[in-house]
């Protein structure tokens, strides 16, 4: 009984356990964007084993902030965009470990195309940081926008980037269909990884509107 | 409230409420089962007057119109109280980081319930009781304790589904809203208890939620509900008064 009554009156500990999990979440998704892109500056293809690694522990993460708000943290009207959000992060290091599996399965980066990739893998990254920060403000400060729009506008230089390998792909010489699939899919994913990054930011933007 | 209804509305006899609390329950039970939010208030008043005019006894036809006065005040009063709450409450939360504003609303909610708990007791309960007290069939405290644990019971056996079409039907409701339109109409029915007069809580919540859902959009308000809770709202009280007429003639044949 006491237990219920200090938890009405101090509560938040189930909350503090999910905001946790999800910083922890977020953390994972940095060091995997952080490991690709060694992979990709390194050319070294192995390192996609420990993105895997990655990739696993943040599905336990995912599965864990389900649980923890199945049990009843945070009010019911903003659980579903808590877990959508998990669910987004959990999706983008997704994207990172198929990236880096196409990246595993190519002989190399084509040097026309190599710095644009490796410059999209290093603002992912930092769309990374910055989906941090927003998420860490819900918590510290009443204006979010900028933080959301810094994010908006990496992803646009990552929409130019996109275009600028788009161009450049038709003239890279294919030897079979294979090499071209492979390629294809590593680009496409690699480029979508800031699209889901981006989505998680605006659940954070509907988090702190629904809150308004 | 207890003395109003139980004591000035209509000159009583067990028989008056004995009609009176059987058609009640009953109306109360079939509308909460086909999910219809009705004023308990409307049944209890009403089928007092109808079976107390079958019986020809003496109505107070002066508290009577200031009773149905109430019932028409009530929600409008909850329908601005409710946009001035959320108004401030807006002002309020936007100075504060979103995480600490959903902790705040939390404890804002745990209030406002208790608010409308409280008048639950007050208000509804003291209705619903006036007439068997003042009858002396039961004392003040004994009326207030099994009252209570009655109130418990319906609670938890019937109260989901008007839970439902009151905080999905009407409106979507944010957890500001919700907080804004309870506390708007826990205020609304404190003030109509302290002065005496037997207000509907449920009418109170439903001009609250409408005052918000407003406030927001007036798209936000789903009209074939509103036309529902306005039908049971004028429906109520006449249905009621004829019932408790009809039963009390039947009774007396």
């Amino acid at each position: 009984m006491f237990k219920g009554i200090r938890k009405i009156l101090v509560g938040g500990e189930k909350e503090k356990e999910i905001l946790d999990l999800i910083r922890e979440h977020i953390e994972i998704l940095s060091e995997a964007a952080e490991t690709l892109k060694i992979a990709i500056e390194a050319d070294d293809p192995s390192l996609s084993y420990d993105i895997c690694e990655l990739e696993r522990t943040g599905d336990i993460i995912r599965r864990e902030i389900a649980l923890r708000l199945y049990e009843g943290a945070f009010l019911p009207a903003v659980r579903a965009e808590f877990y959508r959000f998990a669910e987004l992060v959990d999706e983008s290091i997704d994207l990172i470990e198929d990236t880096s599996v196409y990246f595993n399965m190519m002989s190399n980066i084509n040097p026309e195309i190599r710095d644009l990739c490796l410059r999209i893998a290093e603002i992912n990254c930092k769309m990374v940081d910055y989906l941090y920060h927003a998420f860490d403000s819900l918590e510290k400060e009443a204006d979010l926008s900028d933080k959301t729009i810094k994010l908006r506008a990496k992803e646009q230089e990552i929409d130019g980037l996109k275009r600028e390998i788009h161009s450049k792909m038709v003239q890279i010489d294919i030897k079979s269909f294979w090499e071209g699939y492979i390629l294809s899919n590593f680009l496409d994913n690699l480029v979508n990884i800031s699209d889901k990054i981006e989505d998680a930011a605006d659940v954070i933007q509907i988090l702190n509107v629904s809150l308004r | 409230m207890m003395k109003t209804v139980g004591k000035d509305l209509v000159s009583l006899r067990i028989e008056i409420i004995g009609i009176s609390l059987i058609i009640s329950s009953l109306a109360i039970v079939l509308s909460n089962w086909k999910k219809v939010p009705v004023s308990s208030h409307q049944a209890i008043v009403s089928s007092l007057v109808g079976s107390g005019l079958a019986f020809g006894v003496s109505i107070d036809v002066d508290t009577l119109m200031k009773i149905v006065e109430s019932w028409i005040i009530s929600p409008i009063g909850a329908f601005f109280l409710s946009i001035f709450v959320y108004r401030v409450l807006i002002i309020g939360i936007s100075k504060i980081p979103p995480l600490k504003a959903e902790r705040c609303i939390r404890y804002l909610l745990l209030l406002s319930g208790s608010v409308i708990a409280y008048n639950t007791g007050a208000n509804e309960l003291a209705t619903a009781l006036g007439p068997v007290v003042y009858f002396g069939l039961l004392t003040p405290l004994q009326a207030a304790f099994m009252g209570s644990i009655l109130l418990w019971i319906g609670a938890f056996l019937l109260s989901g589904r008007v839970v439902e079409t009151i905080g999905k039907g009407i409106t979507a409701l944010d957890p500001f809203s919700g907080f804004a339109a309870q506390f708007g109409a826990g205020l609304s029915v404190l003030l109509f208890t302290t002065l005496g007069m037997p207000v509907s809580t449920t009418y109170c919540v439903i001009g609250a939620i409408l005052g918000v859902g407003m406030l927001k959009s007036t798209k936000t308000a789903k009209s074939p509900f509103l036309k529902r809770i306005f039908l049971s709202w004028v429906i109520t009280p006449f249905v009621a008064m004829v019932l408790g007429y009809v039963f009390a003639r039947a009774f007396l044949f």
